[in-house]
């Protein structure tokens, strides 16, 4: 249907005039088969020496964030916010900056290819006989196909659920490193058991007059940091009530802990007795009882186990027992751990017993993913007993962001054919039999569901801004294809003509609710308004969560002290995401912002700490868990715990290019592979030891090193 | 033509805000076709953002935090790099009021750098290799710099030309908010605020009104056109 109706007709038909297509231009499904041309021939839209600006989506992470994307002579030349979309309402965060370093990364995988697990001899493909590949050792034996997704894009996961359900093969796994950093799977189980509910809270931080987050770092990591941060903004700047207060309690300072009023470093395991004790004493200001759990705590436990002092957590109970519009949000590192699925309930109910429920804490209508890090262990039970025939791996790379602890390693020589569907030669796809390149998001058609950060539903959408630039195929035309090529039932279960006709067929029944955003009478027009705005949203109010107060806060425990010259090892959530930023010159030239070190991996100790281990800033140590060892520079961090060193995740690359490779350490090699009972990685109840290796490496920084702890040269 | 439009153009960073993400260095550097160095040449102090946020530690753990600030040029009415400059590379635009660095002009004597006292101003010691095809992302708009040439925040002058360009097109004056450069658009919380200062009811202008402004390093008499706000303590209800 498509194929036939030139773009003129569609510019026509949907009634999109050239006024508004210059300022946003929605790709008609005809530029779905627009290939490259030369500058004399450039399409339509193209105005040599003007701009043109498409809206999209950002798949740095999993977010979905819209993206403006201003284009020129068919290059991308800038990502900006799109200042309509409802989550990140024109902002932009470095992440999405740089998505045009990867579009145009020269270490690109450029065509499909036969990689034969990391021989040196990779063969050049074309794409029909890849395909073929795909049904040959789908065809060999169809209920062993394994699907290992990353958290975006959603489009794709959507087809693979079909995909395995025809096959008869297991439903997808789908983990990211974004899910166990920020304990996606803990926060499930939380809400689920003090609320009854998988639907995603929602934190609205923009009318808040006092927020603490127990470990979230919202405005740096977290689920969606520019929705966050934008809201944080708004609360600063909200002079409707005195300035807001932000407390943070966290073993390590993040971004989030700078740019609050109060910081408040917890022993790690002890914030669901933070939590209960100021729930009871502000139900004890109030002069009420305090509800179930709140009143078995009182200030000076929670004192002693968390090691802070009994004023400060008394000045928390004030400050909180004053507030008009408090909200607590919980995340980060504190759901990390054997307590997380305690700590995170004792934060949410708090929420209840303050009253922000209903006000600043609310349920959005979206559910809540059930990642969990069990399916992926599960799956590498099921490689290793020689269940799995193909493994298509999108989205993640989990060679280097799994825990060497999980055995994917050895997992993966156990399986017939490996494809992965990376856009860059990362560590896996190196590992796998074929690489069939997807293209990269800014190329790519797709959608992804907004989880965090918005009361509504939101169906970001994602179009191409450029032309493909190399032979690369997007990974669900290649898996449709391969489908039609097995034939049968599986080829009639999936219908599809192709990518584009597949998000159409998704879309349909948003079209049918006329709800939300966009309102048309058939599916052309909602598609290319949907493409055209950078997707689809309703802003319905939100659900009053309804708390089950008597819940019990089963698993809690308290974590002993870490034993002498141990350390809990703390991981840092940076602007390289899951690790896939690291191939993005501009984002490791970008300087941390609690450390200002760029290019490289470094080990936060506390100046004290490093005193007594004799260790100086720059210093090069060996660090070492049971599972692993890692060696890195001294950044003598003076905002952390004492017994805690902290580690940045995402460098430590031994592939991705040029930018990424051989430069700084993996902490992933330091994890174990014990979950927490909610089924995430239990990476916080890590314990290291530090030993000087006598070496000395100076990390690039931007700060002066001369007057920092008596330093300088 | 000079005349048609004589704005001035000012900034305002509100510090309490500000997160220090560095999503502003991140958009300055990939609007303004900023070279990335690596490692090493960062290492020796030869990093090229036009904006950096300076991060400075305060107090003693556990009452510990860091105070921050965005550091740009700040386009100064007094500019103490003006006058220095041998060959006329550094000079004051009447028609913007910022401070412009004619490229093709500078011969790469530093002279202007060795006397900022904002250490605004960054030195290409090197050509940068950007391999093909990450050229491709290159904003038309601005001038790639070769070594031995001296460069700084311009306000995103292109912006600004673009901003005033169409709205001449248009017949009618540029709107407040309707030009904003790269850092102010992407700040994530909103803490960079641009426009005309000569225009006394635009967000800018009233900004630079709160009790919570200053100027950074006012006592040297050198007139920035940025204004900072104190972060932290009580205001507000």
């Amino acid at each position: 249907m498509t194929k036939k109706l030139s773009r003129r007709d569609f510019l026509k038909l949907t009634g999109v005039s050239a006024a508004a297509a210059a300022v946003l231009t929605g790709c008609g499904p005809a530029s779905r088969y627009v290939t490259r041309r030369p500058y004399q021939d450039m399409p339509e839209y193209n105005q040599t020496g003007a701009s043109t600006y498409f809206a999209t989506t950002c798949m740095e992470c999993p977010a979905g964030c819209g993206l403006i994307l201003r284009t020129q002579e068919g290059r991308a030349i800038k990502a900006e916010g799109n200042p309509n979309h409802p989550l990140n309402r024109g902002k932009i965060c470095p992440r999405g900056l740089t998505a045009v370093q990867g579009l145009y990364n020269p270490d690109r995988v450029q065509f499909p290819t036969r990689q034969g697990r990391g021989e040196n001899s990779p063969q050049k493909l074309d794409w029909d006989t890849a395909t073929a590949l795909v049904a040959q050792s789908l065809k060999e034996a169809p209920t062993q196909a394994a699907f290992l997704l990353g958290a975006a894009p959603h489009h794709l996961a959507d087809l693979a659920d079909e995909m395995a359900a025809a096959l008869g093969a297991p439903a997808p796994v789908v983990y990211s490193a974004y899910g166990w950093l920020n304990g996606m799977a803990t926060l499930r189980e939380a809400t689920s058991q003090a609320f009854d509910t998988t639907r995603m809270p929602y934190f609205d931080l923009s009318a808040a007059d006092v927020v603490v987050s127990f470990g979230s770092d919202f405005l740096e990591g977290g689920l969606s940091p520019l929705a966050y941060s934008r809201m944080f903004g708004e609360m600063r700047r909200n002079t409707r009530v005195r300035r807001a207060k932000l407390v943070v309690i966290e073993p390590r300072m993040s971004v989030t802990g700078g740019a609050a009023d109060l910081w408040l470093p917890a022993a790690p395991g002890s914030e669901w007795l933070v939590a209960l004790a100021l729930g009871g004493r502000v139900a004890e200001l109030h002069g009420k009882a305090a509800p179930g759990p709140f009143n078995t705590v009182s200030i000076g436990q929670a004192s002693a186990a968390s090691g802070l002092a009994e004023e400060k957590l008394e000045e928390l109970a004030v400050l909180l027992a004053q507030a008009q519009t408090p909200v607590v949000i919980p995340g980060g590192s504190v759901l990390a751990g054997a307590s997380g699925v305690a700590s995170a309930q004792a934060a949410l109910l708090l929420n209840d017993l303050l009253g922000a429920a209903g006000s600043q804490f609310w349920l959005s209508p979206v559910e809540q993913p059930a990642y969990s890090m069990k399916a992926v262990q599960e799956l590498i039970a099921r490689m290793n007993a020689g269940q799995v025939q193909t493994l298509f791996i999108h989205g993640v790379n989990p060679l280097f962001d799994l825990p060497a602890a999980f055995g994917f390693a050895e997992a993966l020589q156990k399986v017939g054919t490996v494809i992965s569907f990376a856009s860059f030669p990362d560590e896996t796809a190196l590992a796998s039999d074929l690489i069939l390149p997807d293209h990269t998001p800014l190329e790519s058609f797709g959608y992804q569901r907004v989880l965090a950060g918005s009361a509504g539903e939101v169906l970001s959408g994602a179009q191409p801004v450029v032309v493909p630039l190399h032979d690369t195929r997007a990974s669900l035309d290649v898996l449709l294809a391969a489908a039609r090529l097995f034939g049968g039932s599986v080829a009639a279960a999936l219908p599809y003509t192709d990518e584009f006709d597949f998000i159409q067929q998704k879309l349909l029944p948003y079209q049918d609710a006329r709800q939300g955003s966009i309102t048309a009478p058939e599916i052309l027009t909602f598609q290319s308004i949907f493409q055209q705005k950078g997707g689809w949203w309703n802003v319905a109010a939100p659900e009053i969560p309804e708390a089950r107060i008597s819940a019990n806060l089963a698993g809690a425990v308290e974590r002993a002290a870490a034993p002498e010259g141990k350390f809990y090892l703390h991981l840092i959530q940076t602007q390289m995401g899951d690790g896939r930023g690291a191939n993005r010159p501009w984002l490791q030239e970008t300087p941390d912002p609690m450390t200002t070190v760029m290019w490289n991996s470094w080990v936060e100790i506390h100046p004290e700490t490093a005193h007594d281990l004799g260790i100086k800033d720059d210093d090069v140590v060996l660090i070492q868990s049971e599972t692993g060892q890692v060696e890195a520079s001294v950044y003598l961090y003076p905002a952390i715990r004492k017994d805690t060193v902290a580690i940045p995740f995402g460098q430590g690359h031994t592939a991705l290019g040029r930018y990424a490779q051989g430069r700084g350490c993996n902490p992933a090699e330091l994890l174990s592979a014990g979950l927490n009972p909610a089924g995430d990685l239990a990476y916080a109840d890590t314990l290291v030891t530090i030993r000087p290796t006598g070496k000395t490496r100076q990390l690039a920084r931007l700060e002066s090193r001369v007057g920092v702890y008596g330093g300088g040269h | 033509m000079a005349e048609e439009y004589p704005q001035k153009w000012g900034m305002v960073i509100d510090l309490d805000v500000c997160t220090g993400c560095n999503a502003c260095v991140t958009a300055c550097s990939m609007e303004n076709n900023v070279s990335f160095i690596g490692e090493d040449e960062n290492a020796y102090g030869r990093g090229m953002q036009w904006m950096r946020v300076q991060r400075y530690w305060e107090g003693e753990y556990p009452d510990v935090a860091p105070t921050r600030q965005p550091m740009l040029c700040q386009q100064c009415g007094h500019a103490p790099c003006e006058p220095v400059c041998p060959v006329f590379a550094s000079l004051h635009s009447e028609e913007e009021h910022i401070n412009v660095q004619v490229y093709n002009r500078c011969i790469g004597t530093r002279y202007c750098a060795n006397n900022c006292p904002y250490i605004a101003r960054v030195f290409n010691w090197f050509d940068y290799d950007l391999p093909s095809p990450l050229n491709f992302y290159l904003n038309p708009d601005v001038t790639v710099r070769r070594r031995s040439v001296m460069e700084k925040c311009t306000f995103c002058v292109q912006r600004i030309k673009h901003g005033e360009a169409a709205a001449r097109a248009e017949g009618r004056e540029v709107a407040d908010g309707e030009i904003v450069p790269a850092c102010a658009q992407a700040c994530p919380t909103e803490a960079i605020i641009f426009g005309d200062l000569t225009d006394p009811e635009s967000r800018v202008s009233k900004l630079t009104r709160s009790q919570r402004g200053f100027y950074q390093y006012e006592e040297l008499g050198t007139a920035p056109a940025v204004v900072y706000l104190k972060g932290g303590g009580e205001y507000g209800g």
